[in-house]
C-alpha cells in the first residue's frame, strides 16, 4: 500500500515537471526572422530630452524610426512600430513591451536621442549582469507555474541581445560613427521577449565640427548601418535553448 | 580797470577792501604817495557760496549739516563695502568647487569613479579629501564631492553645480519586516551588508541632462564610488526628495535596487568587431 502511494506520488511529480517545462517552452515561443520591432521612445506629452530650443527627443526618434522602417521594408522585413505618430497621451513602457512581445520579432530596437554624448550609444539590458537589479523578496521571483516574471522577460534572450548589440556596433564602427556600448537599466528593455537593444543617437563630434542629431544625412547614415546589420543578424540569431521550435503548419 | 565784485579781492597796505574805487590803476603806474592796491584773485564760485552759506545759516545748523554730510559719506562707503562682501558671499555659495580641507583635519585617500560621456567609461581616480567620520555623513560628503567634480569646467561628464545629495541612509540587511511572509523573510535572510539609500535633491534631478548614456553614467558613478570606499555597502537604492521616482531624467531606472559593484569594469561582453571609436 505504501509502495503504491509512493509510486503515484512519483508519477504526479513527473507529470508536474513535464507540464512546467511545456508551459515554460510555450512562454518563450520561437521568433519570426522576418519581423523587426522598432520602438521610437517617448511621444505624446512625454517629449523626452530637449535636443535644442525647438527640437524634442520624441521628434528625432520618430524621424530615425521612419528612416529605419523604410530601409528595413526595402530589405524584406516586416516592421512593427510601437508608435506611428503622436499618441494622444503617454504610451507606457509596458504597453510598448506588450506590443513587441506579441509578434516574436527577431530583433527589437528601442530608439533614443540625446543632446549629450558623441555618436551612438548602444545598450543591452543589465539583466544577468553584475548590475542586475537585486530581487527584494523571494515572492517576487518565485515562479511556480513556469511563467516568466515581467521584470525578467529579457533574461532568456540576453545572450542574443548582446550578440545583436555587437552586430550593430560593428556596422556603426564600419560606418565611422563614434560608438559607446554598455549595459543599461532601462525599461522596456527588461520586459522584451526578443533580442533587444537600445541605441541613442547623439551629436556627432568630429574635431571642431559638430553634426546635430537633426541632420538628415547623419540619421540616414546611422539607419543604413543598422539596417545592414539586421540583415546579417536575421540569419545569425539563435533561439533560446529551452524554446520549442513549432512544427511546420503548427502555431508559433 | 574795474573789477567786478566776487572775482577777486583788493589788497592795500596789508588791509583788504572789496571796493576798487580807492585804488584805480593808472597807465603810468601808481602816483606818488598813493596807496598801492593789488588785486588778489579768488574763486568766486566756491568761496562766495561758502561765505554766503556761513553768513546766512546759523552755526548749529551748519554743524549739523556737516555732521549729516559726513555721516552720509560714511554710510555710502559702508554700503559699498557691504555690497562687495555680499557679492563675494553669494559667489562663494554658488561655487561648487570643493573647499580646501581644514588644516586641523587630516585628509585621506578616496576613490572616485568618474564617468566620461565621450566613451561611456567609468574610471577610478584617487583624491585626497577630508571627510567626517560618521559613515552616512561620510558617504553623503563623498557623493557631493563626486558631483562637484562634474561641475568643473573641464569635466567629461558635465553636470550642473549645486547640492545633489540630501542624505544617505545606511540600513543593515536583511531589513526586518514584522508583516513579512516567513518564507520571504527566510529568503531575505541571505542578504548581507548594508543598503545605502541615496536621497537625491529634486533640484539636481531636474537639472540633470536627459539621455540613456548620461543618466546611466551618473548612476554607475555613484554606485561605483560607494562600492570602492564602503565595503559594507552591498545594495544601493535611490530616492528623490524622499520619494521613489521611476527614472533619473526619463531614462535610467531609479525604481530598482542596484547591487553595489565595481562599475569601472564595463560590459566585457559588449565589444564590436573592430572596437569602438
Amino acid at each position: 500500500m505504501l509502495w503504491t502511494e509512493r509510486r503515484w506520488t512519483g508519477v504526479a511529480a513527473l507529470l508536474c515537471t513535464l507540464t512546467a517545462g511545456w508551459v515554460n517552452a510555450q512562454s518563450t515561443p520561437a521568433f519570426n526572422r522576418q519581423v523587426i520591432v522598432i520602438d521610437p521612445a517617448h511621444g505624446g506629452t512625454d517629449g523626452g530630452a530637449q535636443i535644442d530650443d525647438h527640437l524634442e527627443e520624441k521628434d528625432v526618434t520618430l524621424a530615425v524610426a521612419g528612416r529605419l522602417r523604410s530601409l528595413l521594408a526595402a530589405r524584406g522585413f516586416t516592421v512593427v512600430s510601437t508608435r506611428q505618430g503622436e499618441p494622444g497621451g503617454v504610451l507606457t513602457t509596458d504597453q510598448r513591451a506588450e506590443t513587441a512581445n506579441r509578434v516574436h520579432a527577431v530583433a527589437c530596437l528601442v530608439i533614443h536621442a540625446s543632446a549629450s554624448g558623441n555618436g551612438v550609444y548602444i545598450g543591452a539590458s543589465a539583466i544577468s549582469s553584475p548590475l542586475a537589479a537585486v530581487p527584494q523578496s523571494a515572492s517576487v521571483t518565485r515562479v511556480s507555474n513556469g511563467a516568466v516574471p515581467w521584470d525578467r522577460a529579457q533574461e532568456a534572450y540576453i545572450s542574443q541581445s548582446l550578440g545583436l548589440a555587437n552586430q550593430v556596433g560593428t556596422a556603426l564602427a564600419r560606418a565611422k560613427v563614434p560608438l559607446a556600448m554598455g549595459r543599461v537599466a532601462m525599461r522596456p528593455l527588461d520586459n522584451l521577449m526578443c533580442p533587444a537593444i537600445s541605441f541613442e543617437i547623439a551629436t556627432l563630434h568630429s574635431g571642431s565640427d559638430a553634426t546635430p542629431v537633426s541632420d538628415e544625412d547623419y540619421q540616414q547614415r546611422v539607419a543604413e548601418a543598422i539596417a545592414g546589420a539586421l540583415v546579417l543578424w536575421k540569419n545569425q540569431a539563435q533561439q533560446p535553448d529551452f524554446v520549442t521550435i513549432p512544427r511546420p503548419g503548427g502555431g508559433a | 580797470m574795474i573789477f567786478r565784485r566776487g572775482f577777486g579781492r583788493f589788497k592795500r597796505d596789508g588791509s583788504e577792501t572789496d571796493s576798487p574805487s580807492e585804488g584805480r590803476l593808472s597807465k603810468d603806474g601808481p602816483a606818488q604817495g598813493a596807496a598801492v592796491v593789488t588785486f588778489v584773485p579768488r574763486l568766486p564760485w566756491r568761496k562766495s557760496a561758502i561765505v554766503q552759506f556761513e553768513q546766512s545759516i546759523p552755526k548749529y545748523q551748519r554743524v549739523l549739516f556737516y555732521v549729516l554730510l559726513a555721516a552720509a559719506v560714511l554710510m555710502g562707503f559702508f554700503l559699498f563695502y557691504e555690497r562687495t562682501q555680499a557679492r563675494d558671499r553669494l559667489a562663494a555659495r554658488t561655487d561648487a568647487t570643493p573647499l580646501e580641507a581644514p588644516v586641523s583635519t587630516s585628509t585621506e585617500s578616496f576613490t572616485l569613479d568618474l564617468a566620461s560621456d565621450e566613451d561611456g567609461s567609468v574610471t577610478p581616480v584617487q583624491r585626497q579629501i577630508a571627510l567626517p567620520l560618521e559613515p552616512s555623513v561620510r558617504a553623503r560628503a563623498l557623493l557631493e564631492r563626486l558631483v562637484a567634480e562634474y561641475a568643473l569646467p573641464d569635466a567629461k561628464h558635465p553636470l550642473a553645480s549645486g547640492a545633489a545629495v540630501d542624505d544617505v541612509f545606511l540600513l543593515k540587511l536583511p531589513i526586518a519586516d514584522p508583516n513579512a511572509d516567513p518564507a520571504t523573510t527566510a529568503a531575505d535572510a541571505g542578504q548581507e551588508g548594508e543598503l545605502a539609500v541615496i536621497n537625491l535633491r529634486s533640484s539636481f534631478v531636474n537639472q540633470h541632462p536627459s539621455g540613456v548614456e548620461v543618466e546611466m553614467l551618473t548612476v554607475l558613478s555613484m554606485i561605483g564610488t560607494l562600492h570602492a570606499n564602503f565595503s559594507d555597502i552591498t545594495q544601493v537604492r535611490f530616492l528623490v526628495d524622499g520619494q521613489p521616482k521611476d527614472t533619473l531624467a526619463g531614462h535610467a531606472d531609479l525604481g530598482r535596487v542596484y547591487p553595489a559593484v565595481d562599475t569601472t569594469v564595463g560590459a566585457a561582453q559588449l565589444q564590436p568587431a573592430g572596437g569602438t571609436q
